[in-house]
């Protein structure tokens, strides 16, 4: 038991603490020093245009990047996926030289650029079985403030509807309680959802639930099969015909901002996403392209 | 206590039996409902084409060769750091402090207490530290790095928990045939230990894997092929959460991906196992020869 004791007792020393210390510093200025020296590297091989924001338009803008890299292979634009609000964030502090906004911009956040380059509408969705076929302004808001609660009180059958809303922080929930009044917090939903995808899988799977997506994406997953049907609001029609003409109201504009001035490659790629060429890759995501 | 008989069987085993083959079933039924799904879905597009194409139109055709590039960086970013700062903060807690005074106690309180952070807040932290203040900006360093102070606490915690579960015996032996402290540590101690350390490196890298939101915001987004450790590269965890998620139409390749991503787990772990009983030779192998 005595070497035991004596091992314990060879504690640690200034060595022990030290060297580990100036190990762990040496390498972080390691890494912060080879970071410097290879930014300089790539700055001579390529422009590097990084564009942050909204997840729902960050696939859209991949696709168009790469688009756009494969005829200039002189720039590498760099999207990072993180939310509207972390768009204007990193375009108002430098670090990202283009955002991506779901939605239109607020009056306080006038000191950006903005080009507007797809829309996107929401449309109310029912279950296939559900034999609804339409509902008004009021009827929503009332099923929306948990002052209707049952399908028969709006020509439906006799079954409670699930109501299915969206998370705080989405930019579809701020479009549907701007478009209908509702502050957030006198929701009263039985599903709170994430994303379209979630929202078209919970209405598919629960026949009395009534929720809103985006169009484009309902009309998709409908057209595959899902069990889930667009109903018309008051007299407006969800489809993305009437989006793209405008004459359907809840819709949301998909931009990207920026401060000006912008160098020319970054004018060029923004011509880019705003071109004709841009619209068929607008189409394959589910959006509507802005008509000219 | 009074016990029933029907037909020579006593009736309380009898049901207590059918309740513990009950929730055994159960529980292996929850794991395998997934793994079916997966398996399921992912076969229809899992392919050699699939693993070694790059991603097209958004992720809905094409593979995820870069994805999977990117994602083995990443982990080997993350256990290349965490590892060696694992295993010293491992030593220090059973050789270097007294495990009761207040150092080692301080030490190990602080361990579980980041072991038990949301990998949410390891994510912010990295942004800002390693993405911001160190400008690596998103990279598959910067995710790399972050994964390690994610995976940190719980390596060292149990690399410390294999070291001390080695025994007294193991280094008093040691210590008695007057090996310094050193060699009874890496040619005693480790040995002996490796099998659990093997453990706590694969469970490390199973929450590395699995990682989403803590990549989300330090390696990126990008889906192309990285070109070096400073490039962003999305993991396969991010790519399944975007397809699923912001791509319409992109859910069966989410389950291809799912199923690369079992596949890729059960083969890195393998890779773990046998390196070390390689490594257990090698180094037991060694000792003799110097003893």
């Amino acid at each position: 038991m005595e070497i035991g004791e004596e091992m314990n007792k060879k504690t640690w020393t200034a060595r022990h603490v030290g060297v580990p210390a100036l190990w762990m510093l040496g390498a972080l200025l390691c890494l912060s020093g080879c970071n410097r020296e290879t930014d300089q590297k790539t700055e001579a091989k390529a422009v590097r245009v990084s564009v942050v924001g909204a997840s729902t338009i960050a696939p859209l803008i991949s696709e168009l990047a790469k688009a756009y890299e494969r005829e200039h292979p002189g720039i590498r634009i760099e999207v990072q996926a993180g939310g509207s609000a972390r768009g204007i964030m990193d375009v108002r502090s430098g670090t990202a030289v283009l955002g991506m906004v779901s939605r239109e911009l607020k009056p306080e956040e006038q000191d950006l650029q903005h080009a507007l380059i797809a829309k996107d509408g929401i449309g109310m969705i029912v279950n296939k079985s559900n034999p609804i076929t339409g509902l008004t302004k009021e009827q929503v808001v009332g099923i929306y403030t948990g002052r209707i609660t049952n399908w028969k009180d709006v020509g439906g059958d006799d079954s409670p509807i699930t109501v299915v809303s969206k998370a705080e922080g989405r930019s579809t929930l701020e479009i549907f309680s701007g478009f209908f009044g509702i502050p957030y917090k006198d929701i009263r939903a039985h599903v709170i959802i994430g994303d379209n995808q979630q929202g078209i899988q919970t209405v598919a799977g629960s026949p009395a639930a009534v929720g809103y997506v985006s169009i484009g994406s309902a009309e998709y997953e409908a057209d595959q099969g899902a069990a889930i049907r667009l109903i018309p609001l008051g007299d407006q029609i969800p489809s993305t015909a009437a989006v793209a003409s405008g004459e359907y109201a809840i819709s949301r504009d998909l931009n990207l901002v920026y401060k000006a001035p912008l160098t020319e490659p970054v004018q060029d790629f923004l011509a880019f996403a705003r071109s004709n060429e841009a619209a068929a890759f607008v189409t394959r995501m589910y959006f509507i392209p802005v008509t000219k | 206590m009074r016990r029933f008989h029907v037909f020579g069987f006593d009736v309380r085993d009898f049901v207590w039996t059918f309740v513990m083959y009950g929730l055994t079933l159960t529980a292996v039924a929850m794991l395998l409902w997934p793994l079916l799904t997966v398996f399921g879905n992912g076969l229809q597009v899992l392919s050699w084409d699939f693993l070694l194409a790059s991603p097209e139109d958004a992720g809905r055709s094409g593979g995820i060769a870069p994805i999977l590039v990117s994602t083995l960086g990443i982990v080997l970013v993350s256990l290349t750091a965490a590892l060696p700062l694992a295993f010293g903060v491992a030593v220090m807690l059973t050789e270097g402090f007294n495990p009761a005074g207040w150092p080692a106690t301080i030490l190990r309180c602080s361990l579980d207490i980041l072991a038990g952070i949301p990998s949410v807040v390891f994510g912010l932290f990295g942004l800002s530290l390693f993405c911001r203040q160190l400008e690596l900006g998103y990279s598959i360093l910067a995710g790399g790095l972050t994964l390690a102070c994610m995976i940190l606490p719980t390596l060292a915690r149990s690399l410390a928990f294999s070291l001390e579960s080695a025994g007294v015996a193991h280094r008093a032996g040691g210590a008695a045939l007057g090996l310094s402290k050193q060699s009874v540590l890496w040619h005693v101690m480790v040995p002996v230990a490796l099998p659990g350390i093997c453990a706590g490196v694969v469970l490390a890298l199973t929450r590395a894997l699995a990682e989403t939101a803590v990549l989300l915001f330090t390696s990126g987004y990008s889906d192309r092929m990285p070109e070096s450790v400073l490039d962003s590269g999305r993991s396969v965890s991010v790519h399944i959460y975007d397809l699923s998620t912001n791509v319409p139409g992109g859910t069966l390749n989410a389950y291809g991906s799912a199923l690369a991503l079992l596949l890729l787990l059960a083969l890195l772990s393998f890779t773990v196992h046998a390196l070390t009983r390689w490594m257990q030779r090698r180094m037991t192998g060694n000792t003799t020869r110097s003893l």
